[in-house]
C-alpha cells in the first residue's frame, strides 16, 4: 500500500493545511483586489501572500514548508537515502534569477536539510502537481524509494500576471469555475507539500491511502483545451481501471476548475464521457486562486483534509450551471461520508493527469 | 528487457543520428542552427517557424528519429510514452518574453505561451497525435540513471515504448540529447545507464 500524509499549505488563508481549511469552512477566501496591478495599471483580482516578506519568497516558502512537514513525521525521514524530494513548480524563483529558476533553491534544500539524494523539479505546467504525487507514488511502487517528499510553490509575479493578461486570460472578478458568469482565472500563489511512504509507522497523524494515477496528452492545442475532452477523458479512464474503481466508487471530484470558459467546458464534457457527472465536484481557484505549479499539491492538501475532517466542501463562485454538460457541483459545505476522492488537472502543453486518494 | 533503438544529438555545430553525422552547422549562413537542419532534412511543417528553440529542437531530433525508426506508426496512440528534462527550463523564452513588455511595449502572448519547458511535448504529441504519458523534469544536469529508472517505471505501467530527451539547448550551446527506447530491439542497445551515458556523449559532470 502507497501512504500519503503530513500535507502542508501555506497560502493567503493561512500557514497550516488545518489555518487553510478552517479558513474554507469559515467561508473565506485568498482572493482580493490588488490596485494597479496589472499591464497597464489595472486593477486585478489575485490571491497574494501579502503577510510575507517579497524578499527571498521561492525559497523561504519552500523551506518553512519543509520543516513543518518534518514536524508531522519521524524526522530521521528528510535525510534518508531511501527518500528523495521532488519538486513541483512553474516559474520557481523566476523573479531572482531567470537563468536558472530553481539550481539555488535546490542547492539550498540539499545543504539545509542534508538531502541525501538530488531534488527533481517536476515542471509540466499546470498539472505539475498532481503529475509530481503520481511521479512520487510510482518511485514507491518500483521500490526506486521508501519516502518520497512533495512540494509545490509557484509565485505571482508581473511575469506570469501580464502573461496570462495578454492571453485575455484573467477574470475581471474573483474566479467562478463552472459557472455561467465565468470569464477567466484569477492568479494565486501558495506552496502545499505532502509525503507520500510505502510505511505507515513514519507518520505521526493517521496517513491516507494514495492510488496513483496517469497522465495522457491531448495532442490538441499547446495552449487550448480540447474540445472533446480527450486527454482527460483517457486519463481519469486509465487511473479508475488501473485501480479497479468504478464511477460509483467515487465520492468526490477535487476538479482543476480554472474558471476560463473553454477549460471548464472541456471538463464538464469528459467527466460526461466519464459517467462521472452525478458526483459532487468542486473547484478550489475560488479559495486559492490559480497557483499553477503548486495547484495539484495544494488542492490534493484540502481533499485529504476533507477525508480527515468528512466534510464536503462548496465550489465558491458557482450559482448557475454554464457549461455543456451538468456536473454537480457542491454549493454548500456539509457532512458527508467519504472515502475515495478524485483530483484532476489539465494544463498547457496538452496535458492532463489524475490521481485519487482514500480514507483507510 | 528494453532497448535503445534510435538515438539523434543536435550538438553546437553537428547534427548526428545513430551516431552518424547528417548536418553540419554553417557558420555563415543566415539562419539559425536548428533552421539550417529543417531546410537540409527537408522538413515540411510551417508551425517550426512559430516554436521556440527548446520546441524546434524537440522537433527536429523526434523527426530523425521516427526516420530512423519508422515502425514507431505500429504503437497504439497511447503506448508512446515522453520523459524529457533538461537544466535551465524555459529560461531563453523566458527571457524574451520579460523583454516584450519590459522594453517591447506588451507583453506577447505568442511568446508567453513558449514559457513553460513542457510545451515542447505538447508539440510532439499535437503532431504525431500521441496521447501517452509525458513528464518533463529540471535536473542540474543529465542523470543516466534517472532516464533508465523513470523509463523503465513507464514502461512496466502500460507504455511500450519511450521518447526520453535531454534539451540542454541555449542562446550559447546545444547538448540536445534524444532517445527512444523500446521493449522489443532487433538491432538496439540495451537500455542501462551505461550505455546512456556512452552515447550521451556530452560531459555529464
Amino acid at each position: 500500500m502507497i501512504y500519503i500524509g503530513a500535507e502542508e499549505i501555506i497560502s493567503p488563508l493561512g500557514k497550516s493545511a488545518e489555518e487553510n481549511f478552517s479558513a474554507i469552512l469559515a467561508n473565506r477566501s485568498g482572493i482580493s483586489l490588488a490596485d494597479h496591478a496589472g499591464f497597464n495599471g489595472d486593477s486585478v483580482y489575485i490571491s497574494k501572500i501579502l503577510d510575507l516578506s517579497e524578499e527571498n519568497k521561492f525559497e523561504n516558502l519552500i523551506t518553512t514548508v519543509l520543516n513543518q512537514v518534518i514536524i508531522k513525521i519521524d524526522n530521521k525521514i528528510v535525510s534518508s537515502e531511501r527518500t528523495v524530494v521532488l519538486l513541483s513548480s512553474t516559474k520557481g524563483d523566476l523573479d531572482n534569477n531567470i537563468n536558472d529558476q530553481f539550481g539555488k533553491t535546490i542547492a539550498t534544500l540539499t545543504t539545509q536539510f542534508n538531502l541525501a539524494n538530488q531534488p527533481i523539479v517536476v515542471s509540466n505546467a499546470c498539472i505539475s502537481g498532481v503529475l509530481a504525487i503520481n511521479t512520487a507514488g510510482n518511485f514507491i511502487e518500483s521500490g526506486l524509494y521508501d519516502h518520497v517528499i512533495v512540494i509545490g510553490c509557484d509565485l505571482i509575479s508581473n511575469f506570469v500576471l501580464f502573461g496570462f493578461q495578454s492571453l485575455f486570460a484573467i477574470s475581471n472578478q474573483p474566479c467562478t469555475p463552472f459557472d455561467a458568469s465565468r470569464n477567466g482565472i484569477t492568479m494565486g500563489e501558495g506552496c502545499g507539500a505532502l509525503v507520500i511512504s510505502n510505511s505507515k509507522m513514519i507518520f505521526k497523524e493517521q496517513p491516507l491511502k494514495l492510488l496513483s494515477g496517469t497522465s495522457a496528452n491531448d495532442a490538441n492545442h499547446i495552449s487550448g483545451p480540447s474540445r472533446t475532452g480527450e486527454g482527460l477523458y483517457r486519463s481519469v479512464k486509465r487511473t479508475m481501471e488501473m485501480n479497479d474503481l468504478l464511477p460509483a466508487d467515487i465520492d468526490f471530484i477535487s476538479a482543476h476548475g480554472t474558471g476560463t470558459i473553454y477549460n471548464d467546458e472541456m471538463e464538464s464534457i469528459a467527466f460526461d464521457r466519464s459517467n462521472l457527472t452525478p458526483i459532487p465536484l468542486n473547484s478550489f481557484k475560488g479559495y486559492f486562486g490559480h497557483t499553477l505549479g503548486a495547484a495539484g499539491v495544494i488542492e490534493t492538501a484540502i481533499s485529504m483534509q476533507m477525508l480527515r475532517n468528512q466534510m464536503l466542501i462548496k465550489s465558491p463562485g458557482f450559482e448557475t450551471t454554464g457549461t455543456s454538460k451538468e456536473l454537480n457541483i457542491v454549493k454548500e459545505n456539509k457532512p458527508a461520508n467519504l472515502r475515495t476522492i478524485l483530483k484532476t488537472a489539465s494544463g498547457f502543453g496538452g496535458g492532463n493527469a489524475s490521481l485519487l486518494i482514500q480514507k483507510i | 528487457m528494453s532497448f535503445i533503438t534510435a538515438y539523434c544529438h543536435i550538438t553546437s555545430d553537428s547534427c548526428l543520428v545513430n551516431g552518424e553525422e547528417i548536418v553540419t552547422r554553417d557558420s555563415l549562413s543566415n539562419d539559425s542552427w536548428l533552421k539550417q537542419i529543417y531546410k537540409s532534412q527537408e522538413f515540411v511543417y510551417p508551425k517550426f517557424y512559430k516554436m521556440d528553440s527548446l520546441a524546434q529542437a524537440g522537433f527536429l531530433a523526434s523527426e530523425l528519429i521516427k526516420r530512423a525508426q519508422p515502425n514507431l506508426s505500429a504503437y497504439q496512440d497511447d503506448e508512446i510514452a515522453m520523459l524529457f528534462g533538461n537544466q535551465y527550463s524555459s529560461a531563453e523564452s523566458d527571457i524574451r518574453f520579460k523583454k516584450s513588455y519590459e522594453e517591447h511595449g506588451a507583453p506577447s502572448p505568442a511568446l508567453f505561451v513558449y514559457t513553460l519547458p513542457n510545451i515542447v511535448l505538447g508539440e510532439i504529441a499535437i503532431l504525431n497525435k500521441w496521447f501517452g504519458e509525458n513528464l518533463f523534469v529540471v535536473l542540474p544536469k543529465f542523470a543516466p540513471d534517472f532516464f533508465v529508472s523513470y523509463a523503465k517505471i513507464l514502461m512496466s505501467k502500460g507504455s511500450e515504448a519511450v521518447l526520453c530527451g535531454w534539451l540542454g539547448i541555449g542562446e550559447e550551446r546545444s547538448d540536445v540529447f534524444l532517445f527512444l527506447v523500446e521493449k522489443q530491439g532487433n538491432a538496439g542497445m540495451e537500455f542501462n545507464a551505461g550505455n546512456l551515458h556512452k552515447l550521451a556523449g556530452f560531459e555529464l559532470v
